[in-house]
């Protein structure tokens, strides 16, 4: 499909921001380069849920569009971030932050793995992909910030750790305001936990429904979605939060089960055992 | 008995009335009998009984003791008149009086001296709450400026001010608090509570510092010392999309706990356009060992030599210089850096565009050094001769320096290798305006040389304003 082509297809699709991706397509004549980088928070120390799945969201999508890309860890990569949110990737010159432009980029220069979908799943497809930013994604950040225990004995201490008095505090504390201040403004500030959990439930429930027997969403081949919801769901499994409640929501689906099994078995065991796999499934687990 | 009304004896306006002290006067002043009174007037010894001072409201008197003691030492009338003036000076450098005027009277009472005498500084205190509001506009902001300030706080010459500018970009406020030891005004505190942003579009960099700051001056012999503990609170953030990943790397929140030195020597007799004397000022600054993430030792230092010469010409030279080392192996940060270029330092080249630089961003560097020298003349033809004219000056000159950063696994000698390559320097002319007693701007016609690859230059006429200039 020419390149033109695939940008008017892309506007159908709905995609955000087809400005961008008309001016990607004059750089797209770069082929990807060897050392393009990905940037996150600490992985030992500092990355809390919800980033580290973003993260592992990306690269899963990296490494099934076979491009290689090099992982950075920067104690300030989310303000490094052009757009405030990890991870992101520097690319060339260029800089994309966040799943969906980073998809609409790799597209621009011409690696896309949903190209074989036609309209109607290629919809179904961002549907989905909306289901788990708003659900699972929210789900995630209300467990971190909103809940009391998780705020003060995991997320607060591990987001300020590069800092030192008295500005690890006010770095922490700030940014648990920023997020209970987006959680009132939509509307998740009056759940309460358990609900909370409920629709982590009633989340998964829809993905597994959607999901099937087959091997990954759509066809046999995966796409973005898969790459999302792996990055997510492979996280909470090897996260351990202050309650296993979330983990045990997860695994009580065996279909998303063994699909997180076989993405992780072909996506990431085949690179260097030990390091990349035992990198991101240890996941912000201290307690 | 007459009153001898003593005036003061400024050359020049300040605070109270021009006045020009006319010892025949005194005498023109004086009734019958003069040339009794003559004889008392002049160089006939005489006491001094009473110092008063009328009109204090909130000051506190032990302060002001120290002020007026030596007014008592008085031996004669002229030494009274000498002593109540140095007095009357003291007394308006506190900064908490409008007015100082001064009365030398007989002494009055039943324990008056034959030859005694009172002298009474009446003064007129500063309104305990002054506020000021002004409007900017600049560099794309417009912005409202309020300005609050508290003379005389506690009664000691305390002073408050508190300074809140709100603008369409960013907001910033300071708060400080000064106190002078008594009796001993170039011994003080101050304490200051800030938040300041700043733009830096040579960087593509922003800057917003959040801090608090203790500061003690002493004068010790003939230097004046400054002693500073500084906390900041820096974010720094890209100023625009296209900045380089350099600066982009830097970006985020560091605390900086710094304490840091000066020693200053300035035996110039003027800030703006010295005639003779010169400068030296040290500073040295410490920072990790207080706590916070940035480690460093910084030294710089400033040098400037002023020579009259024929005509009313003045050569001056100058030389700056610093480096920076950071501790503990942690790189340093793009805030902390040094930056040269510009109409302040090295003319000819764009603000603070030498040196270090990735895609068109300049990261600052690690050491420099800059030297100028001018010659000073007054306008061709000496147009506004005695007014406005004295205000300008003409100035040829030459500039130098270099800018780089060291790799600290090397000795000083490769260091001072490395700075003595590549210099960039250059020369020219141009006109320079003063603006009070801080301030100047120039207009100059720069030749840049010795530009190296990555530098901005602006060669032609360059348009420069500001405190300190190389």
């Amino acid at each position: 499909m020419s390149l033109a082509a695939e940008a008017f297809v892309s506007q159908i699709a709905g995609c955000r921001g087809p400005e961008r991706t008309i001016s990607r397509i004059k750089q797209s004549a770069e082929p990807w380069p060897e050392n393009a980088t990905l940037y996150q928070p600490l992985r030992e120390d500092q990355i809390l849920l919800s980033d580290c799945a973003s993260s592992l969201a990306v690269q899963a999508y990296l490494r099934m569009c076979n491009l290689p890309v090099h992982v950075s860890c920067r104690s300030n990569a989310e303000y490094m971030s052009p757009s405030g949110k990890v991870p992101f990737v520097h690319v060339g010159n260029q800089v994309v932050s966040e799943l969906g432009p980073i998809v609409q980029f790799t597209k621009a220069k011409g690696h896309s793995l949903s190209d074989g979908l036609d309209d109607v799943q290629r919809a179904e497809m961002k549907a989905y992909m909306e289901l788990v930013n708003n659900m699972l994604l929210t789900a995630e950040l209300y467990i971190q910030w909103c809940d009391d225990t998780t705020a003060t004995e995991i997320s607060r201490p591990r987001y300020s750790s590069p800092y030192s008095w008295p500005l690890n505090q006010i770095l922490a504390y700030q940014k648990q305001w920023e997020v209970r201040r987006k959680m009132n403004a939509i509307g998740w500030a009056g759940k309460s936990l358990e609900q909370v959990y409920e629709d982590v439930s009633q989340c998964c429930q829809a993905l597994s429904q959607r999901l099937g027997t087959q091997p990954y969403f759509f066809n046999k081949q995966p796409t973005e979605l898969d790459a999302l919801v792996f990055g997510h769901l492979f996280t909470i499994l090897t996260t351990r939060l202050t309650s296993d409640e979330l983990g045990e929501k997860i695994k009580s689906y065996s279909n998303l089960l063994a699909f997180c099994r076989r993405i992780e078995q072909s996506y990431f065991e085949d690179s260097q055992a030990g390091s990349s796999s035992r990198g991101y499934s240890k996941g912000p687990s201290l307690f | 008995m007459g009153t001898v009304h003593a005036r003061s004896m400024d050359p020049l306006p300040m605070h109270g009335r021009d006045m020009g002290v006319h010892p025949d006067d005194m005498i023109e002043v004086q009734e019958a009998e003069q040339e009794t009174k003559q004889e008392v007037l002049e160089n006939k010894d005489v006491v001094v009984q009473h110092v008063n001072i009328e009109g204090l409201g909130r000051t506190k008197e032990d302060l002001l003791g120290y002020e007026i003691s030596e007014v008592f030492h008085a031996k004669n009338l002229v030494d009274v008149m000498k002593k109540s003036h140095i007095a009357r000076q003291k007394l308006l450098r506190l900064g908490i009086f409008k007015e100082v005027e001064v009365v030398i009277d007989t002494s009055d009472g039943a324990d008056a001296l034959p030859n005694g005498l009172d002298v009474t500084f009446e003064v007129t205190e500063m309104k305990r709450l002054t506020g000021s509001y002004n409007t900017m506009v600049g560099n794309n902001e417009g912005s409202m400026v309020l300005g609050v300030k508290l003379p005389n706080v506690f009664g000691r010459a305390e002073k408050l001010t508190f300074q809140f500018s709100y603008g369409t970009k960013e907001t910033s406020y300071g708060l400080s608090f000064f106190k002078p030891q008594p009796g001993n005004f170039e011994r003080n505190l101050a304490l200051n509570l800030y938040k300041v942003t700043g733009q830096f579009p040579w960087s593509s960099l922003k800057e917003t510092d959040r801090g608090v700051s203790t500061e003690l001056n002493f004068p010790l012999w003939r230097t004046n010392h400054t002693l500073k503990w500084e906390g900041v609170w820096r974010e720094l953030g890209c100023l625009a999309r296209s900045a380089s990943f350099a600066v982009r790397e830097e970006s985020g929140h560091t605390l900086k706990s710094a304490l840091s030195h000066t020693m200053s020597i300035d035996n110039r007799n003027s800030a703006i356009f010295p005639k003779k004397g010169a400068l030296l000022r040290i500073n040295q600054e410490l920072a990790g060992y207080t706590g916070g993430d940035a480690s460093f030792l910084k030294e710089d230092f400033e040098l400037q030599v002023n020579r009259r010469l024929v005509w009313d010409s003045v050569l001056s030279a100058s030389l700056w210089g610093g480096c920076l080392l950071p501790i503990g192996g942690r790189p340093s940060s793009i805030a902390d850096r040094f930056y040269l270029g510009g109409p302040t330092s090295v003319r000819g080249f764009g603000m603070y565009s030498i040196g270090p630089q990735s895609e068109g961003d300049y990261l600052g560097g690690e050491a420099y050094w800059a030297g100028g020298l001018h010659l000073y003349t007054p306008l061709p033809f000496r147009p506004g001769r005695a007014g406005f004219g004295d205000l300008f000056r003409t100035h040829f000159f030459l500039n130098a320096g270099n800018l780089c950063n060291l790799n600290y696994g090397e000795g000083p000698r490769a260091h001072l290798q490395r700075l003595a390559e590549c210099i960039r320097w250059s020369y020219g002319a141009g006109i320079v305006l003063r603006l009070g007693n801080i301030a100047r701007l120039e207009l100059n016609y720069c030749i840049p040389m010795g530009v190296q690859s990555g530098d901005r230059i602006c060669d032609g006429v360059q348009f420069g304003a500001g405190i300190r200039f190389l």
